[in-house]
C-alpha cells in the first residue's frame, strides 16, 4: 500500500487556489527567456548553418558549445515543469477539468496561432528571400525553389509550436493510461528513490536520442515522432511524479556541484564529436548516450539549483513567468522579422545578437501588456 | 423536441455505455497512437505495419463496441434490469444506437482523421485519399450492418457470424476495388481525383450504413413491449 502524501503544495497555473511553487514558476520564466536566447543565437551557430533561414555571414563555435547545451536542458525542463502543473490541475480539478483546461489553454491557442505564426514566418521569409544580399544557403534554397513557376507546397508542420503539440499528445496518453490503471506503475517506480531516478532516467532516454539527429531537431511533423515520445515523455512523467513531493530530490542535492561539472564534461566530448557536423536522422550509440546522460542530470542540477536559488518570491521573474507563455508563442516570428535586416548590416555578429534578443524580448513583453495582461486574451495564454 | 423520449433517462444509459467502454477506449487510443507513430517512422516496413495496425485497431473497436453493449449485456440480463427503469424500447433503442455511435464514432473519427492527416502530411501520393475513404466507408458499412443485426436477432452465433463475416470482407473488397482501373490509376497520384465508381461505392457506404441504422430504429420503435 502507497504511504499517505502530504497535502500537495500545487504549482499555480489558472485553477483555483494554490500554494505557489516559486521556483518552478522562476524556472519556468528563465527557461522561456533561455529558448529566446537559443533561437536567436542559432543565427550565429555554426552547426546550424546549412540550415537555419536567418543564419548570418558570421558565426563562432562559441555559439555552438553554448546554445546546444541550453537546448539539451530547456525542453525537457519544460516538459518536467508541464508535467507538474498537469498533476497539479488533474488533483484540483479532475481528468474532465484537465481536459476542459487543455483544450482552452492549449488546444484553442494552438490552433488558432498556428496558422498566424506560420503565416508571419512564412512572409517574413518569402521576403527575406527576394530582399536580403547576402541569404543563408537556406535562404538562398528557398528563393530558388520559389522562382519556379509552380512550386510544390510544403507538407503542414507544427512549427515551434510543437510544444503545445506535444503537451495536447501527452495529456491524451495520460488520460489512456490512467484509465487504463496504470498510475501506479508511476508511483511504484518513485518509490525506488532519487538514485534510481539518476540511473534510470538517462538510459530511458538513450534509444529515443538514438533515433534522431545530433543535435536533436524539434519534432514539427503532425504525427507522433517516436524519438520525441521517448525523450521528452519521461521528463513529462517525472513532473507527473513530483507532484506535491518536491523534497523527494532532496538526496540528491549532494551530487549537485559534481554533477553539475560532469556534465560540463560530458558535453565536452559530446561537442567533440559534433566538430564534423551534425547528423541527420540517426546517432551513433556513444553520442546518444552522452545527450541522454546531459539531459537527465542536466535537467535534474537545474532542477535543484532552481529549487534551491530561485524559492523565493521575485516580481521580475514572476511577471516574465506570466508572460511566458505569450512570449513563446510571439517570439520566433518576431525574432525572424529582426534578423533577416540584420543579415545585410555590417555589425558585428554580437552586436547583432544582443540586439536581436533585446528587440524581441521587449516586443514580446510590450505586447503582452498590451494585448494580454489585462484583456481576455488573459484567460488563454497569460 | 423530444418526440416523447425520456431523455434524461437515454442520457444516462448512454453515459453507463461510454463508462463501460472507457477502458477499451483508453487501449484503442493507446493502440491507434502507436499505429500513427509507426506511420510516423516514414520507413516501409512501418507504413505496413502501422496501417495494418489502424485497421486492426478499428475492427476491434467496431466488434467491442457492440459485443460490450449488446451482447454481453444481453448475456448478462442487463434488459431485465432496465425494464425496471421508466424508459420504452424506443427510448433504449435510442439509447442503444446513440451510445454506441459514440462509443465507435469517437476511435473511428479520430482514426479517420489521423490517416487524412498522414497521407496528406508526408510523401505519400494525396491520391491515396480516395483509398482511405473507401477503406473507412466499409468499416462503417460492416459495423452498421453488425449493429443492426445485434439489435434485431437475439441469437449469439448469427451476431459473431454478422461481425466477423462483415470486417473480414474488407479484403475481397481491397482486391474488388483494386481491379477497377478508374479507382486505381489516380491512387499513386498526387491529385485527389474522384472517379464516378469511387463516388458510387463511397455513396452506397453511406446509403446502405444509413438505411440499416434508421431501419433498426424504426422496427424497434415500433414495438410496444420489451418482448
Amino acid at each position: 500500500m502507497t504511504p499517505p502524501r502530504p497535502a500537495a503544495p500545487a504549482a499555480s497555473f489558472d485553477a483555483g487556489p494554490a500554494v505557489r511553487i516559486h521556483a518552478l514558476d522562476h524556472l519556468r520564466a528563465l527557461a522561456m527567456l533561455a529558448g529566446v536566447l537559443f533561437h536567436a543565437a542559432l543565427a550565429y551557430s555554426p552547426l546550424l548553418g546549412s540550415y537555419w533561414p536567418a543564419a548570418d555571414r558570421e558565426n563562432w563555435w562559441g555559439v555552438d558549445a553554448l546554445a546546444w547545451l541550453l537546448h539539451l536542458v530547456r525542453m525537457p525542463l519544460f516538459f518536467l515543469v508541464a508535467g507538474y502543473f498537469t498533476a497539479s490541475l488533474l488533483e484540483r480539478r479532475g481528468m474532465s477539468g484537465l481536459a476542459r483546461q487543455r483544450a482552452r489553454r492549449i488546444l484553442v491557442p494552438f490552433v488558432v496561432a498556428w496558422p498566424l505564426v506560420d503565416g508571419s514566418l512564412a512572409l517574413a521569409t518569402e521576403w527575406a528571400a527576394a530582399a536580403v544580399a547576402h541569404p543563408s544557403p537556406m535562404l538562398r534554397l528557398i528563393r530558388d525553389w520559389l522562382a519556379q513557376p509552380d512550386p510544390p507546397s510544403l507538407p503542414p508542420r507544427t512549427g515551434h509550436l510543437w510544444f503545445l503539440y506535444y503537451l495536447l499528445l501527452f495529456s491524451v496518453l495520460l488520460w489512456a493510461l490512467r484509465t487504463l490503471g496504470w498510475g501506479a506503475r508511476l508511483e511504484r517506480w518513485m518509490e525506488k528513490g532519487p538514485q534510481h531516478l539518476a540511473w534510470a532516467l538517462p538510459l530511458l532516454l538513450w534509444p529515443g536520442f538514438m533515433a534522431t539527429g545530433s543535435p536533436h531537431p524539434a519534432p514539427e511533423s503532425l504525427l507522433p515522432e517516436a524519438w520525441a515520445l521517448a525523450v521528452f515523455g519521461p521528463f513529462f512523467a517525472l513532473g507527473l511524479g513530483l507532484h506535491g513531493r518536491l523534497e523527494w530530490l532532496a538526496p540528491l542535492q549532494r551530487w549537485l556541484a559534481p554533477g553539475g561539472l560532469l556534465c560540463l564534461g560530458l558535453y565536452a566530448l559530446l561537442a567533440d564529436h559534433w566538430t564534423t557536423g551534425a547528423t541527420v536522422a540517426r546517432t551513433a550509440w556513444a553520442p546518444a548516450l552522452l545527450e541522454a546522460l546531459i539531459a537527465a542530470w542536466g535537467t535534474l542540477v537545474v532542477l535543484l539549483v532552481g529549487l534551491r536559488f530561485l524559492a523565493q518570491p521575485s516580481p521580475v521573474l514572476r511577471y516574465l513567468s506570466a508572460s511566458a507563455y505569450w512570449t513563446y508563442l510571439v517570439h520566433l516570428p518576431l525574432l525572424f522579422a529582426l534578423q533577416y535586416p540584420l543579415m545585410d548590416l555590417a555589425w558585428p555578429w554580437p552586436l547583432k545578437f544582443a540586439a536581436a534578443v533585446a528587440a524581441t524580448t521587449t516586443l514580446c513583453l510590450l505586447s503582452f501588456e498590451l494585448l494580454v495582461r489585462r484583456t481576455p486574451l488573459q484567460r488563454f495564454v497569460g | 423536441m423530444n418526440f416523447g423520449l425520456n431523455v434524461p433517462v437515454i442520457r444516462l444509459l448512454i453515459v453507463k455505455d461510454w463508462q463501460l467502454f472507457q477502458k477499451q477506449l483508453a487501449a484503442y487510443v493507446l493502440a491507434g497512437f502507436a499505429a500513427l507513430t509507426l506511420l510516423g517512422l516514414a520507413k516501409p516496413w512501418a507504413f505496413y505495419l502501422g496501417s495494418l495496425a489502424l485497421i486492426v485497431v478499428l475492427v476491434a473497436a467496431a466488434c467491442f463496441a457492440i459485443a460490450t453493449s449488446l451482447l454481453v449485456e444481453r448475456k448478462e440480463q442487463t434488459l431485465a434490469f432496465v425494464m425496471s427503469l421508466p424508459v420504452s424500447p424506443l427510448d433504449f433503442t435510442a439509447a442503444k444506437l446513440l451510445g454506441n455511435l459514440l462509443t465507435f464514432g469517437v476511435p473511428f473519427a479520430v482514426l479517420l482523421l489521423g490517416t487524412l492527416v498522414v497521407i496528406l502530411t508526408t510523401p505519400l501520393p494525396d491520391g491515396l485519399v480516395i483509398l482511405a475513404l473507401l477503406l473507412f466507408g466499409h468499416v462503417l458499412l460492416a459495423y452498421s450492418v453488425s449493429l443492426a443485426v445485434a439489435m434485431q436477432v437475439e441469437s449469439e452465433g448469427w451476431n459473431t457470424f454478422a461481425m466477423i463475416g462483415s470486417m473480414v470482407l474488407i479484403n475481397p473488397f481491397l482486391m474488388a476495388i483494386g481491379q477497377i482501373e478508374a479507382i486505381q490509376g489516380p491512387l499513386r497520384g498526387d491529385a485527389i481525383a474522384w472517379s464516378l465508381p469511387a463516388a458510387l461505392i463511397l455513396a452506397g457506404q453511406l446509403l446502405v450504413s444509413a438505411a440499416a441504422l434508421a431501419g433498426t430504429a424504426w422496427w424497434q420503435g415500433r414495438k410496444a413491449a420489451f418482448y
